[in-house]
């Protein structure tokens, strides 16, 4: 397993991101935290994470899609793997494109989508996954 | 279109069927008798050469085939008419009336045919001329008499001119072929005429009374259709009325069907402001286009308005008095001469004016208004009850959005706590001691409560909002059956309950939402498990009925009190013995099903008794599509 990966926590609620930071950085990856889309946008120039989390809702209801989907447009982030958090699955799955199977399909810029409360277990043995698989 | 409903009286209808037998054996009876005429004829042709007459009698059977050939057709139309459910009265009379008509042809060919009026057979006129007046009225009886006897002439004159060549009385001896003279012919057509009108007379004056009965039957008949056929069109206006779900629909469903039941051109309704002192137009049917735009009178400057309002209906039928009208010259455009406004009361107020528009002049009787004030009646309370389920309606979709919106503001600072929870409790912070992780552990138990009750009423909240659900999807019973095994499969054995889910082969599809069956039966199911002691046991039926599929589920669990039962489904309702158990639920699993359940259009029922167990009964339709969407997409090319 890679060790000191970078993961991007982006969310508008620092509890959130605070939590998180402290359980992930207790595996040793590198934590780095945006709380809105600009932030995080900045952050991905500064250095490029191996795995971004990435709240939907934040100041918009869909700040953070657009910015997946910005990031898929773009080359250099194309195949940035994107875990996607949820506070509101309902929601998406009402608004998001055609079916809830979708979510996990082509049309949508995350390949992994948790919902909040957090699962702390499940979303640490995901990160592992991907890292192994990205080795 | 859909027959109409027929409003008469059983008595009244009883009259009309009667009627229309008697009219029905009439006719009968004048076809029966019909097919002895050509016999009659053939009896004269033999007599004819019995008495040895040295002519033809071919020419009499001329006469007996054209009988015997229109007496066919008529034969037939009787049983056309005998076949149709809706024959009337007048349909009837006007095959009686041909029949006369060519019987009165058939014995002026066989008159002049048997030489003309010095014929002793011309006296045989007579006979149609009577059997016309029994059948029908006095008129065409007279008709038909002054028909026989003008062709009679006329055949005489034409004989007599040379244009028709003689034909000679079949039973003298000896052929003639010269006409008669003048003299002969007079006084043979004095004779003729004096019998037919005598004829004529007697008999409509013996038939008069019974006629005057059937007429007097038939108008009573034309009225009672017309009123059956304009309480039919009430009654599709009330049926259409019923169906509409807003405002708008409704008044376009109201002018519309009102212009058609009060048959006229244009209908309008007028609504009037809260205040009282504005009227708009709120729909029109059948009025030019300046009537639709929306337009505001002010009541206190229209003295005809302010007269309406006060309850005095307004009828003209000569729209020319341009002062009083607002819309004056847009009527005379629109060629409309009459027009009748009705105040629209509702409980004692006057809730705006119903006018009605029509292209005759003086178009509407005192009986056309006590109709119309039954049609505004009904008008205001459909626009009432459009308002009010308007209203309902909003308040139920403020109170839904506001219910999902507190849920969803709810659920973030959870999830931010909850995350902090783990912080702490995965002591990523510091070690613990065991008696703060059982304090924080408390502390996650009770929230995650608080959570499971928010996203329940979220559940609910989002249900109430949505309209109508998706009839045309359909979900398999065995997928269901297969989810619940692996959900409930695994909590059942570590209580040690047998858990059971059968579904027989080949059930249909039910009708809905695969999430929305889950739910109910998720639901229902977690709950047999939560309050089913060890060693239990909950089982889960799927069954047909006769067009819903039934799911059962029953357990062996601590069951539900006689008192607590109407209770059950209400939401925020837990019932004594289920809270001794477990302490925690939110009381909303049971209100999301039925409501769930009402959405399918389902029904649900629940069986049980105290201490020995519950049953819980959940039919849910069959998929209507179910097998038209196979053959759809098979077919499709």
């Amino acid at each position: 397993m890679k060790k000191n990966a970078v993961i991007l926590v982006v969310d508008d609620d620092p509890d959130i991101t605070d939590s998180l930071k402290i359980i992930l950085e207790s595996r040793d990856y590198i934590v780095r935290t945006a709380s809105n889309g600009k932030e995080a946008l900045q952050a991905l120039e500064d250095q490029k994470p191996d795995i971004m989390i990435l709240d939907i809702m934040m100041a918009t209801d869909t700040e953070g899609f657009d910015l997946a989907y910005d990031l898929k447009q773009r080359p250099e982030f194309k195949n940035l793997p994107i875990i996607m958090l949820t506070g509101f699955l309902e929601k998406v799955r009402e608004e998001g494109p055609g079916d809830f199977a979708y979510i996990l399909g082509e049309q949508w810029p995350a390949h992994w989508l948790f919902e909040k409360p957090l699962d702390t277990n499940r979303l640490l043995d995901k990160i592992d996954e991907i890292l192994k698989e990205r080795t | 279109m859909k027959a109409p409903r027929n409003f008469l009286s059983e008595e009244g209808r009883q009259v009309c069927r009667n009627t229309i037998r008697e009219e029905m054996e009439r006719i009968q009876w004048l076809i029966n008798i019909r097919w002895w005429a050509p016999i009659l004829i053939a009896a004269i042709a033999a007599m004819g050469v019995a008495t040895g007459f040295d002519g033809s009698v071919a020419k009499l059977f001329i006469v007996a085939a054209y009988v015997l050939g229109y007496n066919a057709f008529f034969y037939r139309w009787r049983l056309r008419l005998g076949a149709e459910p809706a024959a009337t009265i007048p349909r009837l009379q006007h095959c009686t009336t041909w029949q006369a008509a060519l019987d009165c042809s058939a014995i002026v060919l066989l008159a002049y045919l048997n030489g003309g009026t010095i014929s002793p057979m011309s006296f045989l006129i007579v006979l149609p001329i009577i059997l016309v007046a029994t059948v029908l009225s006095s008129r065409p009886a007279y008709g038909f008499a002054a028909f026989v006897l003008a062709g009679i002439t006329l055949v005489d004159i034409f004989e007599l001119v040379g244009w028709l060549p003689h034909q000679s009385p079949v039973f003298r001896q000896k052929a003639i072929f010269s006409p008669p003279n003048l003299q002969q012919v007079l006084f043979n057509l004095m004779v003729l005429y004096l019998l037919a009108a005598i004829a004529a007379f007697l008999t409509t004056t013996l038939s008069k009374a019974k006629r005057d009965n059937t007429e007097a039957l038939e108008d009573l008949f034309e009225s009672a259709t017309q009123l059956n056929q304009k309480f039919w069109r009430l009654f599709s206006m009330i049926q259409a009325i019923g169906s509409a779900q807003n405002l708008d629909q409704v008044l376009r469903i109201v002018t519309s069907e009102s212009a058609a039941v009060m048959e006229v051109q244009g209908i309008s309704v007028k609504l009037l402001s809260d205040d009282g002192n504005y009227l708009r137009y709120a729909a029109a049917h059948g009025l030019p286009d300046a009537f639709v735009r929306e337009k505001v009178a002010d009541v206190q400057k229209s003295p005809l308005n302010k007269r309406i309002i006060e309850g005095e209906p307004f009828v003209t039928g000569n729209v020319k008095a341009k002062e009083i009208f607002q819309f004056g010259e847009i009527l005379a455009e629109a060629h409309i001469k009459s027009v009748l406004f009705l105040p629209l009361h509702l409980e004692g107020k006057v809730i705006g004016i119903l006018g009605a528009y029509c292209l005759l002049a003086d178009r509407f009787s005192e009986e056309d208004l006590d109709f119309f004030r039954l049609v505004a009646e009904l008008v205001a309370i459909a626009l009432e009850n459009a308002r009010a389920y308007e209203a309902v309606e909003k308040l139920v979709k403020e109170r839904s959005w506001y219910m999902l919106r507190v849920a969803h503001n709810l659920r973030a600072p959870l999830a931010g706590m909850l995350s902090i929870l783990d912080v702490v409790r995965g002591e990523y912070l510091g070690n613990l001691n065991a008696e703060q992780q059982e304090y924080l552990r408390r502390l996650d138990r009770r929230s995650r409560t608080m959570l499971m009750m928010v996203n329940e009423l979220m559940t609910l909240a989002k249900s109430r909002e949505a309209q109508q659900t998706d009839k045309t999807k359909s979900v398999e019973p065995e997928l269901v059956a297969r989810r619940i095994r692996r959900t409930f499969q695994e909590r059942a054995a570590e209580k040690n309950i047998s858990f059971n889910v059968t579904v027989p082969e080949d059930l249909p599809a039910f009708r809905g939402d695969l999430e929305m069956v889950e739910q109910i039966i998720e639901n229902l199911v977690s709950n047999a498990i939560k309050y089913t002691l060890p060693d239990g046991r909950v089982e889960v039926k799927f069954t047909r009925t006769a067009n819903m599929i039934r799911m059962e589920i029953s357990d062996t669990g601590i069951g539900i009190s006689k008192a607590d039962k109407p209770k059950l489904f209400s939401e925020f309702f837990r019932a004594e013995n289920a809270r001794a158990i477990e302490k925690n639920g939110t009381g909303l699993g049971l209100a999301i099903v039925k409501e769930f359940v009402d959405k399918l259009d389902g029904r649900i029922l629940v069986e049980s008794e105290e201490g020995m167990g519950t049953i819980f009964v959940v039919d849910l339709p069959v998929a209507t599509n179910q097998k038209g969407g196979q053959h759809d997409s098979a077919g499709n090319p």
